[in-house]
């Protein structure tokens, strides 16, 4: 199953390799990843998609947790239909 | 505030003022102050260019802050590979509980250091290190010396730091020392460059990074606490139980929940295994105590997490040396619970009923108050009539008859002295399990291994560690003649401290567990792990290195006096002990099989005869 994931990042030196470093570490594929600067420039935003069940997707966002440099991960979902549907956080 | 102006050094309001705050100081004296402030008393590193500021500050702080005995408050020990100081800041970790440090050069420094850095960090262990990189204008341009620290240990540290902003270097390594110890520990590692380490600064003495996003899950891990609910939850699981038993990892010992442990056990009857890394955390010698599980582990232990009907985990991860095939992992547990600091490793391998994800010891001490009030009482006779006789039936045991020395004869002889008090380090093979079976386990912090990874070459610099850590203790290094060469190097370093550790080598000529392997699911092929033809002395070697007790043992009858004048020895002494190359590591829960098929071989009695045959063994599962 497809899954997108938010990730709130600070821009420490070598942040993204070790968001980066523990998708390979940990064996699960980044099929899409992106991004981009926030209002405020210490800290970026990750949007990422992968696929694994739900086991996989719980467990590399708790692993990514771990990372120091990680403000925030949370699974996103897609609500509504349409030109109206959004993303939205859930609390896996 | 926006959290790009939090990420600029904060200052908390320290309780009082540090002597130094205010004081122009060097990067590099910034470092050696940060290391006394976080209660650093000896650093293990390796001299270079790109170091040389701080090895200079160290220097002088020594010079200026000599003890009224004339020693030096942070003596820099020397080893003779980067890899050898990272395994004493790791054995001296491993015996304190303080967070060890090393501190190397940049380029082949800093990656000889890789190996005690993964080390440490698969098994949970505190370190800093401290590295010298290229000045920041060099950085990424090939320069000598140059290697991409912050990739190759960022993929191996819980965390590591390149500084880059001068301002930023007393904040980061406080924050080093923090992340390193709180948590799940692990090594953290800051890389320096040297511009950095000669930039003319302003000591602080009280300045952290603010790491929100850590912060914030520590504190929300660290405040976890167990209520009503969940203890009723289970406490009422284990009353119902008829067979409980406890799981206890590593997780108990970083803890700090031994005593916490000892009472819960004491409250409730619950009968105690323990991983290679938890022992020590339960005393081996307690009626309770079943010793080491998993896959070398004793057969009454393996046995009882068959039996079990109710499985409690503590600060342990049901990794593949213990739960091979998790599915068959404790197949009658009609319940197991789960206790760990780290969130990720609930569940992860094993799904369990019930968990608690926060600190070990208080969460034993409030379950064990709740059980109390609630006049918990579990009656559990038949079930310790069991154990006591899975003990008997099934003790430890080898060919006592044979003419041969055999390696388990050597460490029951050291015990039989030592009783559980001496702390004792191990290479990787046979040998490591061999102590890890048959030495006594009386408190925590007394075994030092490599666990996780498995990382020969461990036992001789873990040793120095722990011996400069606890200079009035014994300290033996049990090694294996493969193991022992990774970093025979050290045995200098032993004599040069003049470290009064006494080191072991049960010589079997080669790789004696890879030929284990070999002679079970390779038809007896030893590819390259037989030693025969090798032409070491390592008797001489250790006379050329400066022991002035080295000898080696080949006759059994001289067994035990020959132990006794070698521990009595009081100061570096180094014992080759040849042994039956032919003795194997009993029992053995082999790749891909579950506990009851466990092969004790011919020594230990077996419950059934039912061992899991070569031919059953997929290739796949051979690791
Ligand atoms: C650095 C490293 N390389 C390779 C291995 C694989 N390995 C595991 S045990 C072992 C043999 C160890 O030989 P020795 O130290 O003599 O111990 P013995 O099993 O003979 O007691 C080897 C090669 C390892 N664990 N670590
Ligand atoms: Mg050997």
């Amino acid at each position: 199953m497809k899954h997108t994931l938010s990730i709130l990042l600070q821009n420490e030196s070598g942040a993204l390799l070790r968001v980066a470093g523990l998708f390979a570490a940990r064996h699960v594929n980044i099929d899409a990843l992106t991004v981009a600067v926030t209002h405020d420039p210490g800290v970026s935003q990750l949007t990422l998609v992968l696929h694994g069940d739900a086991g996989v997707l719980e467990q590399i966002l708790r692993q990514l947790r771990k990372l120091v440099d990680v403000l925030d991960a949370s699974s996103l979902s897609l609500v509504g239909s349409g030109e109206r549907s959004r993303l939205v956080a859930t609390s896996a | 505030m926006t959290l790009s102006q939090a990420t600029a050094a904060v200052t908390a309001a320290p309780p009082v003022l540090h002597p130094c705050a205010g004081q122009s100081m060097t990067g590099a004296e910034i470092v050696v102050q940060v290391l006394a402030d976080e209660g650093c008393r000896v650093l293990f590193g390796y001299s270079g260019g790109a170091i040389l500021p701080v090895y200079d500050a160290v220097f002088r702080y020594n010079e200026r802050h000599r003890t009224a005995d004339g020693r030096e408050p942070m003596p820099l020990i020397v080893p003779a590979n980067e890899q050898g100081a990272g395994f004493m800041a790791a054995g001296h970790a491993r015996a304190t509980g303080d967070v060890g440090v090393a501190v190397v050069t940049s380029g082949p420094g800093a990656t000889n250091l890789v190996t005690p850095i993964r080390d440490a960090m698969a098994d949970s262990i505190p370190l800093v290190a401290i590295c010298g990189q290229v000045p920041t204008a060099l950085l990424g341009s090939d320069a000598f010396q140059e290697a991409p620290v912050a990739g190759i240990m960022g993929a191996c540290a819980k965390h590591v730091f390149l500084v880059t902003e001068p301002t930023q270097l007393e904040a980061t390594l406080r924050s080093a020392f923090e992340i390193a110890r709180s948590g799940r520990p692990g090594p953290v590692v800051v890389d320096i460059p040297k511009n950095v380490q000669n930039a003319g600064l302003v000591f602080d003495g009280a300045c952290r990074l603010p790491l929100p996003g850590y912060r914030a899950r520590l504190r929300a891990i660290e405040q976890a606490h167990l209520d009503d609910a969940a203890c009723n939850e289970l406490l009422r699981a284990l009353a119902q139980a008829r067979r409980p038993l406890i799981y206890a990892g590593g997780g108990v010992i970083a803890a700090g929940a031994a005593a916490a442990l000892a009472t819960f056990v004491d409250t409730f009857g619950v009968p105690v295994t323990t991983t290679l890394m938890g022992l020590g955390g339960f005393d081996t010698t307690h009626p309770l105590a079943l010793h080491l599980l998993g896959m070398h582990g004793t057969a009454h232990a393996n046995y009882a997490v068959e039996d079990c009907d109710f499985l409690l985990a503590l600060g342990a991860r049901f990794d593949d040396r213990v739960a091979g095939v998790p599915a068959q992992f404790a197949p009658r547990a009609r319940f197991i619970a789960q206790i760990d600091i780290d969130p990720a490793e609930i569940g992860k391998v094993k799904r369990v009923d019930w968990h608690h994800a926060g600190p070990l010891a208080p969460a034993l001490e409030r379950l064990v108050a709740h059980g109390r009030a609630r006049g918990l009482r579990p009656q559990l006779a038949p079930w310790h009539a069991h154990i006591a006789a899975l003990k008997r039936r099934h003790a430890l045991d080898w060919d006592r008859a044979s003419a041969a020395i055999q390696p388990q004869a050597v460490i029951e002889a050291i015990n039989r002295i030592t009783r559980g008090e001496a702390i004792i380090s191990t290479g990787v093979g046979q040998h490591q399990m061999w102590a890890a079976q048959y030495f006594d386990f009386r408190r925590p912090r007394h075994w030092l291994t490599s666990g996780s990874m498995g990382t020969m070459g461990f036992g001789l610099p873990a040793a120095i560690g722990a011996q400069l850590a606890r200079p009035d203790a014994l300290v033996i290094d049990i090694d294996g003649d493969g193991s022992i060469r990774m970093n025979l190097g050290e045995l200098e370093t032993v004599t040069t401290y003049d470290l009064p550790i006494k080191i072991v080598v049960l010589n079997n000529r080669g790789d004696g567990m890879v030929r284990q392997w070999q002679r079970l699911f390779f038809a007896g092929r030893f590819a390259a792990t037989d030693k025969n033809l090798h032409r070491k002395d390592f008797v001489r070697a250790a006379q050329a290195d400066g022991f002035e007790w080295a000898r080696r043992l080949e006759d059994k009858a001289a067994l035990d006096a020959t132990i006794e004048a070698f521990l009595a020895h009081p100061g570096p002494a180094f014992l080759e002990v040849m042994i039956d190359p032919e003795a194997g590591v009993y029992p053995m829960v082999g790749p891909g099989a579950n506990y009851a098929q466990m092969v004790t071989g011919p020594f230990i009695a077996a419950r059934s005869a039912t061992p899991v045959s070569e031919a059953e063994v997929p290739a796949t599962a051979m690791f």
